[in-house]
């Protein structure tokens, strides 16, 4: 149960500022209706709930069935093989996408019907299908490097945004923010890390990450190339008239089954997939799969439980406070937005499952509050800036995302390459269904009062502000870590007493544990393998010692550089040589920083017995 | 710092034991923290699971606690003093606050010069049974390890050496491992590491590989669990 509690408390922790931001402006300046007030209040605790078994379910099911496609598709002989497969995952998960159907029909009214739901939600699949290939074969032969790649992809972008018109470019955008889902992000972040998990090597830390970035830019591409191909310039129509629905329960029990029957449909096409797969190939033993299936029940009851909460509790909620700022100061409505960007971003499902992920690959390297409080600043500023084109109608939409993503893209070519890859992803990863409801409506709400505004155009920019902060925030904070220092103190030599190894009759093995600075553990195992040693097992993990301090700039926060661990099991007789080997290395030694421990063991080695 | 040479004389501490803590997910750097003031000069810190038993957790898949585990090369007097001091300020006498062992290791160093064997003067009351296995197993790992007295164990996930294969792309596979970690009285030892090497087949090349160390001293690890709190589920 304690990881469950752990979640629950992590969820806790981001929900709690939100509740309170809204309870005390409804105490304070903003006067709602009891009713809703209410139903915030259940709606929150039904969101601490749905999102806590979502994300559990997210670990059980989502990372296992990403790890085990990635391998399918990583281990294919052809290259069409590959670019079949990979299109196929990235088509299949956005097709089945609520929200990307909701943006199509929204598109088919205000377009006049000139273009259909159903041509928009394909197009999109398309994109994205098309882009996740594409990323994937770049992954896999490392090249071109990903700064390269997305500098190239927002080339195209730029190219083609001097063509559409206001309203497209952030119609584009939204779509992009649309299928970079609840349920879609997870499930290509467990791809991207399966990938690179299977093919190692060097980069595998960066090639972790960035493949969300990828998927993001595939709907804005294909909404761009509709709106030029079909000639389709202006939208117009409004969202129609807002009714705050009434009651506090009714409306939870009125929006549940709909949202759960959305959520299956959306969840269905993976599992499909997978399952066909599995049933022809992977043949997964019992209980692997048991807890799979498992997996999936829960991330379809906590979505639906999550999204209900949302679009019940939150929604109103946020286009009340909009309405009620919108016609106070202006200055108030840019405050407000800034600290609901600020706080409402932590509490998107797909921030945790990011987090969760960095965490794991770079073993706590990377420290998770400083890229949650970067996402925190980026988003809030966002916000603010949306407020700030709501309220002077004359800035428009590209005045900030034109220059924002340059600067980004320009940065990416000096940042730490983790960080671009991360970077990348926090932009699909911000914009998820806190952002498509909570903070959408509360843009709405403000645009309806203040008469300059439209509301459906500012109301689709606040989503490609959101998708474009991120990416710039995380740079910068991944700039600033290329810069990071390392210093040594000066300390006495005091931990190098030689010793030798251990003559034992008795015991026929050794144990050998090498911690070496990460990046070192192939050259470790090359020289253990030259020396006699058979085969090797590598872990991850992080270190901190007096002889080197690395510290980030300006803030100074310490850093603990990442190692690697390499234990070895190896015949007596032969690791003395083994260690000789690995500590008379020069470049072990200086670089690798390579420490090296032994200990006998007694070990039940078929491979090793002489 | 480098640059060891023969005739060089050292401030002679013994460093001669490798101490462990597994700890709650995010305790570590305070942990080391304490550590190092107690004198300790750096650690290495990796991330793995618990395991719970619990019939119910099992049913609805909620198996896994995430942990850390810290580990800090020591000479005798400092791990002992380490075990004092954590076990005070992290309560490990305290059930799932964590644990502490401490495993004999010699660190080797460029120059090498014989100093005494060490095994012979180590009593060990317990060992800690290292099994790795490919990924997925390790549940089966635990499960025998369990049916033979084992009360847990901690997982922690890693890779085997690249192994270059030819599909399309030029690939280095490296498989995924677990590596079981497992705390036990010396009493129990055997029938463990039989039964888990029977169980999971490792007699056969490529199945994997178990192996067990000396634990010189151990802290919060509670070996009646079961018979004193019947189905608890922590």
């Amino acid at each position: 149960m304690s990881l469950l509690f752990e979640k629950t408390k992590e969820v806790n922790r981001t929900l709690l500022p939100v509740v309170i931001l809204v309870l005390f402006l409804c105490f304070t300046i903003v006067d709602v209706e009891t009713d809703v007030l209410i139903r915030f209040i259940v709606g929150s605790i039904m969101l601490l709930i749905g999102l806590s078994i979502f994300l559990w379910g997210v670990d059980l099911a989502m990372n296992p069935i990403g790890e085990q496609m990635s391998q399918e598709v990583a281990t294919s002989k052809t290259p069409s093989k590959v670019a079949i497969l990979s299109f196929l995952l990235g088509f299949l998960i956005t097709v089945a996408e609520p929200d990307l159907l909701i943006l199509g029909s929204q598109v088919e009214s205000a377009s006049g019907g000139a273009l259909s739901a159903s041509i928009i939600v394909y197009m999109v699949s398309i994109g994205v299908g098309v882009l996740i290939s594409l990323g994937v074969f770049r992954l896999l032969r490392d090249k071109p490097p990903y700064n390269a790649f997305m500098a190239i992809t927002y080339g195209i972008i730029f190219v083609l945004a001097y063509f559409v018109s206001e309203e497209f470019l952030a119609i584009s955008f939204d779509a992009s923010g649309a299928t970079t889902g609840a349920l879609t992000t997870p499930f290509v972040l467990a791809i991207s890390l399966g990938l690179s998990q299977v093919k190692g090597g060097k980069n595998s830390e960066e090639n972790s990450f960035g493949l969300v970035g990828v998927m993001s830019a595939g709907p804005i591409l294909a909404v761009m190339l509709i709106s030029i191909l079909s000639g389709q310039k202006n939208i117009q129509g409004d969202v129609g008239e807002y009714i705050v629905a009434e009651g506090v329960i009714g409306p939870i029990i009125k929006e549940f089954p709909g949202i759960f029957k959305e959520s299956l449909i959306a969840l269905l096409p993976i599992s499909v997939l997978f399952f066909n797969f599995n049933f022809r190939k992977f043949k997964l033993p019992k209980a692997e799969l048991s807890g799979i299936i498992k997996g999936l029940a829960y991330t379809l009851l906590g979505l639906a439980i999550f999204l209900t909460a949302v679009n019940s509790g939150f929604m109103d909620m946020g286009r009340i406070i909009g309405m009620e700022l919108g016609k106070m100061s202006h200055w108030i409505l840019i405050g407000v937005g800034f600290l609901l960007g600020l706080i409402v971003v932590l509490v998107e499902p797909a921030v945790h499952v990011l987090g969760e992920q960095i965490e794991e690959v770079t073993s706590g390297h990377i420290p998770l509050n400083l890229i949650r409080m970067t996402l925190s600043i980026g988003v809030g500023i966002a916000i603010a800036l949306s407020m700030v084109r709501i309220v002077v109608p004359e800035v428009q939409l590209w005045y900030f995302l034109l220059p924002g993503f340059a600067i980004a893209i320009l940065l990416s070519f000096k940042a730490d390459p983790v960080f671009v890859g991360i970077a990348y992803d926090a932009g699909g990863v911000a914009s998820g269904p806190m952002t498509a409801t909570f903070v959408l409506a509360f843009a709405q709400g403000a645009a309806t009062v203040i008469d300059t505004a439209n509301v459906l155009v500012d109301g689709f920019g606040v989503i490609a502000m959101v998708a474009m902060a991120p990416v710039l925030s995380i740079i910068i904070l991944g700039t600033a870590f290329k810069r990071k220092k390392v210093v040594y103190p000066e300390i006495k030599e005091t931990s190098k007493v030689t010793s030798h190894l251990i003559e034992e009759v008795d015991l026929q093995h050794d144990c050998i544990l090498v911690v070496v600075n990460r990046g070192f553990a192939e050259k470790v195992v090359e020289v253990a393998r030259k020396s006699g040693a058979t085969g090797a097992t590598i872990m991850r993990g992080r270190g901190a010692d007096e002889h080197q301090k690395v510290l980030l700039p300006v803030i100074n926060i310490e850093m603990q550089p990442e190692k690697e661990i390499i234990m070895l099991i190896t015949v007596v007789h032969v690791s003395a040589s083994i260690t000789a080997n690995l500590l008379s290395d020069s470049q072990l030694e200086q670089d690798g920083k390579i420490a090296v421990f032994i200990s006998p063991t007694e070990a039940m080695v078929k491979t090793l017995t002489t | 710092m480098c640059g060891y040479q023969e005739n060089k004389e050292w401030e002679v501490i013994k460093i001669d034991i490798l101490f462990f803590a597994v700890i709650s997910r995010g305790k570590a750097n305070a942990v080391l923290h304490k550590a190092r003031e107690c004198g300790a000069t750096g650690g290495t810190i990796f991330l793995g699971e618990g395991t719970i038993q619990s019939k119910l957790l099992e049913k609805m898949g909620l198996t896994e606690i995430h942990k850390e585990i810290l580990m800090i090369s020591a000479s005798a007097e400092l791990s002992d003093k380490l075990h004092e001091t954590l076990s005070a300020s992290f309560m490990f006498a305290k059930r799932n606050k964590g644990i502490a062992f401490s495993i004999p290791f010699k660190r080797s160093q460029a120059s090498g010069q014989a100093e005494g064997s060490l095994s012979t003067n180590v009593n060990a009351s317990h060992y800690c049974i290292v099994t790795v296995v490919d990924k997925g197993r390790s549940k089966d790992c635990i499960k025998s390890a369990r049916a033979a007295g084992a009360k847990g164990g901690t997982l922690i996930h890693g890779h085997g050496a690249g192994i270059p294969t030819d599909f399309y792309f030029p690939l280095v596979i490296e498989p995924q491992k677990e590596i079981v970690m497992i705390i036990t009285p010396e009493d129990k030892v055997f029938a463990i590491r039989e039964r888990i090497f029977s169980d999971l087949e490792l007699g056969k090349v490529g199945n994997g590989i178990i192996f067990t160390l000396p634990v010189s001293r151990v802290s919060g690890l509670f070996e009646n669990r079961s018979e004193d709190n019947k189905g608890a589920n922590l």
